[in-house]
């Protein structure tokens, strides 16, 4: 057991000293969200901002009578200028190439169509790329008031109530709990994260302690000390799987300070979550973690110390990603659920369980068949990587 | 009669061939293995330094790694310090300490993490090792330079390191695997003093070179190997009297080419 921790703790100096592992396990984890969510954000917000100041030019053919009254409406709107001398059959060639931000085109029998109680036609042009929609939004919004006016008047000259052409009343109920809500949306996101970090968290140390030491040459001196094989190998797993979940745990955390800083989301529901993810949901998910982590080891060391170099264990590794970002990406699916299929499935398996943790939504004989699945691979990957750790031909690979 | 530290009887290490060595070799007609040590048998006794002299390809090194417990032989035995090293490897590399010219240091560790990561693996009590890594550090200079990165040091430092790490369980028998190899005159200095020092200390030396001279410095007793067979064996002294040839160098030279005859 000592020996064991003696290995443990000499990796875990070596690896904690690494700046390439440290980068991969911490700070990526932790900066990713805050760092994309805040370029992301800021980006949106000063465009959306520019869209919101800027003057729109806008043309409006409209034949005399009613339609009069939406040329008007432009005219008043803030921040919007009616450019008059635009010819009519240069109305869409103008708006696409940017010399107008949209133009609204009224048929010449709007009035005999609006006077016969039915629909009086206008056309509205715009160019809608990756302005979010704003300046088509406030153009669009003079013309549906313009409508609202014309419905008005129609139904004070008809002598009717609004509500008269409203059939149905009605009122949808959600009887999922804001809990199996929020669990069935963030829980399919939250697995996705934070199984792909633990396997990259754990890339770097398992390349590092097998093929790495393979490289340097200083895995021969340590097989030549007095130490068990297994002893020896089971030091360097640990280290491993710690680096995993650290990885895995940071990941969740650069997320959650990610999201904190978008204003959109209301206090209310950064309450509700911390009320959801209690002590007992937090040890629940990880004690699904822990024992896929071991598996990730297992694998990762048994290619690491397959591979002659560092290089040779990176491009050897690097294809498994796939291989981790698929099922994860599965779980995030809508109707894909946890059932004793599923539940078999690896990564998969952790992917759903944690959303119908997070939802309280799990089934007892389904997470134990996801705990047995996982388990099963756990002891696989440490029984392998033991295997491969004990064979000369792996070990003196050349 | 003194009983030998290493005991080499009849080892043999078979590889197998991969497809691409195979073919490298001529397909099919050689066979899908290959004898690295073919047969090999030795012995050394304590307080002597034993040389083991090859061209490259020789099984130099995979004969020391079986003497090391790191690779185990076809067929064969070895004894180390009066242990099974097959049946018992953990006994026998108890009272073993290798170095080989290919082996690096943890970078990111210091000397003194690194010594000390050793003697924990080799369960050296405490106190023990407060008093060896003294005596070693000093002997070889290493106080200045013993809470410094490795990945910092020079080659000269890292080598003492490598010694210190090597010694620091105060091993019977010392199993050198082209130690000097790559090294300058004056780092190579210090693997020829670790060799004497443990001989004046009663230890036994088995090292493995390619240069003669050193060979010619060192040895107490001395075997040839080639293409896994061992070709002489016996004492240096022996040795030199029945050479055909004026120098160490062109003797082993005509042993070899004679065997390829």
């Amino acid at each position: 057991m000592s020996t064991i921790f003696t290995v443990f703790r000499k990796e875990l100096l070596d690896t904690w000293r690494d700046r390439r592992t440290i980068m991969f396990m911490v700070i990526i984890p932790l900066l990713l969200f805050p760092v994309l969510f805040k370029i992301m954000f800021t980006v949106q917000e000063s465009q959306a901002d520019k869209e919101r100041a800027k003057t729109l030019h806008v043309a409006c053919f409209a034949p005399e009578g009613a339609a009069q009254r939406l040329v008007e409406m432009l005219r008043a709107g803030e921040g919007i200028e009616v450019v008059a001398d635009v010819p009519r059959d240069s109305a869409q060639a103008f708006t696409r190439d940017g010399r107008l931000d949209g133009a609204f085109v009224v048929a010449d029998d709007f009035d005999a169509a609006v006077s016969e109680l039915g629909p009086g036609r206008i056309d509205f042009y715009y160019k809608s790329t990756d302005d979010q929609g704003i300046a088509r939004g406030r153009l669009r919004g003079i013309a549906e008031k313009f409508e609202e006016a014309l419905l008005a008047e129609r139904f004070e000259r008809l002598g009717l109530a609004h509500d008269v052409v409203e059939g149905v009343d009605l009122r949808t109920h959600n009887l999922a709990s804001t809990q199996e809500q929020i669990g069935k949306q963030v829980g399919g996101f939250l697995p996705y994260i934070f199984v792909i970090f633990c396997f990259m968290g754990a890339m770097y140390p398992a390349i590092d302690l097998g093929a790495g030491e393979k490289e340097r040459g200083t895995l021969e001196t340590l097989l030549t000390a007095p130490v068990n094989r297994f002893h020896i190998l089971l030091g360097k797993f640990g280290v491993v799987v710690l680096s995993g979940l650290v990885s895995a745990v940071v990941s969740i955390g650069g997320l959650f300070i990610g999201v904190r800083q978008m204003r959109e989301i209301p206090e209310e529901f950064f309450e509700m979550v911390a009320r959801i993810l209690g002590v007992e949901t937090i040890l629940l998910i990880l004690s699904l973690l822990v024992p896929l982590t071991i598996f990730f080891a297992g694998v990762l060391l048994s290619v690491s110390l397959t591979a002659r170099s560092f290089k040779e264990a990176q491009s050897m590794i690097s294809p498994l990603n796939i291989a981790i970002i698929v099922p994860a990406a599965v779980g995030m699916l809508p109707g894909v659920e946890l059932n004793a299929l599923t539940a078999m499935i690896p990564v998969l398996n952790v992917s759903l369980a944690t959303k119908e943790i997070i939802a309280g939504t799990i089934d007892g004989l389904d997470l134990a068949i996801v705990y047995a699945s996982l388990v099963g691979l756990a002891v696989l990957g440490l029984w392998g990587a033991t295997q491969w750790f004990r064979r000369e031909s792996t070990i003196f690979r050349s | 009669m003194v009983l030998p530290m290493i005991a080499v009887e009849g080892i043999r290490k078979t590889f197998r061939l991969s497809r691409g060595q195979r073919r490298e070799r001529g397909g099919a007609a050689r066979g899908a293995t290959v004898d690295a040590v073919a047969g090999v048998s030795f012995a050394c006794q304590p307080g002597r330094i034993f040389s083991l002299l090859g061209p490259n390809g020789a099984g130099k090194t995979t004969t020391l790694r079986m003497i090391a417990t790191m690779l185990r032989p076809s067929a064969g035995s070895i004894r180390v310090g009066g242990h099974d090293a097959l049946a018992h490897p953990e006994h026998a590399r108890r009272v073993l300490g290798f170095l080989t010219g290919s082996t690096r240091l943890y970078d990111r560790l210091t000397p003194e993490e690194l010594v000390r990561y050793h003697a924990d693996l080799h369960g050296v009590p405490r106190a023990q090792y407060r008093q060896r890594r003294d005596e070693i550090f000093a002997r070889l200079g290493m106080e200045a330079f013993a809470r410094q990165r490795i990945g910092k040091l020079s080659t000269g430092m890292k080598q003492k390191v490598s010694i210190a790490r090597t010694l620091i369980h105060d091993p019977e028998v010392l199993v050198l695997d082209e130690a000097t190899a790559g090294l300058d005159v004056i780092a190579s200095r210090g693997i020829v003093d670790l060799i004497r020092g443990a001989r004046e200390r009663g230890k036994t030396v088995l090292f493995s070179t390619h240069h003669m001279g050193e060979a010619s410095l060192l040895s107490d007793d001395l075997a040839i190997i080639h293409e896994g067979r061992l070709l002489y064996s016996g004492a240096y002294a022996d040795f030199t009297r029945d050479m055909r040839t004026a120098s160490l160098e062109d003797e082993f030279i005509r042993i070899v080419e004679e065997a390829r005859v």
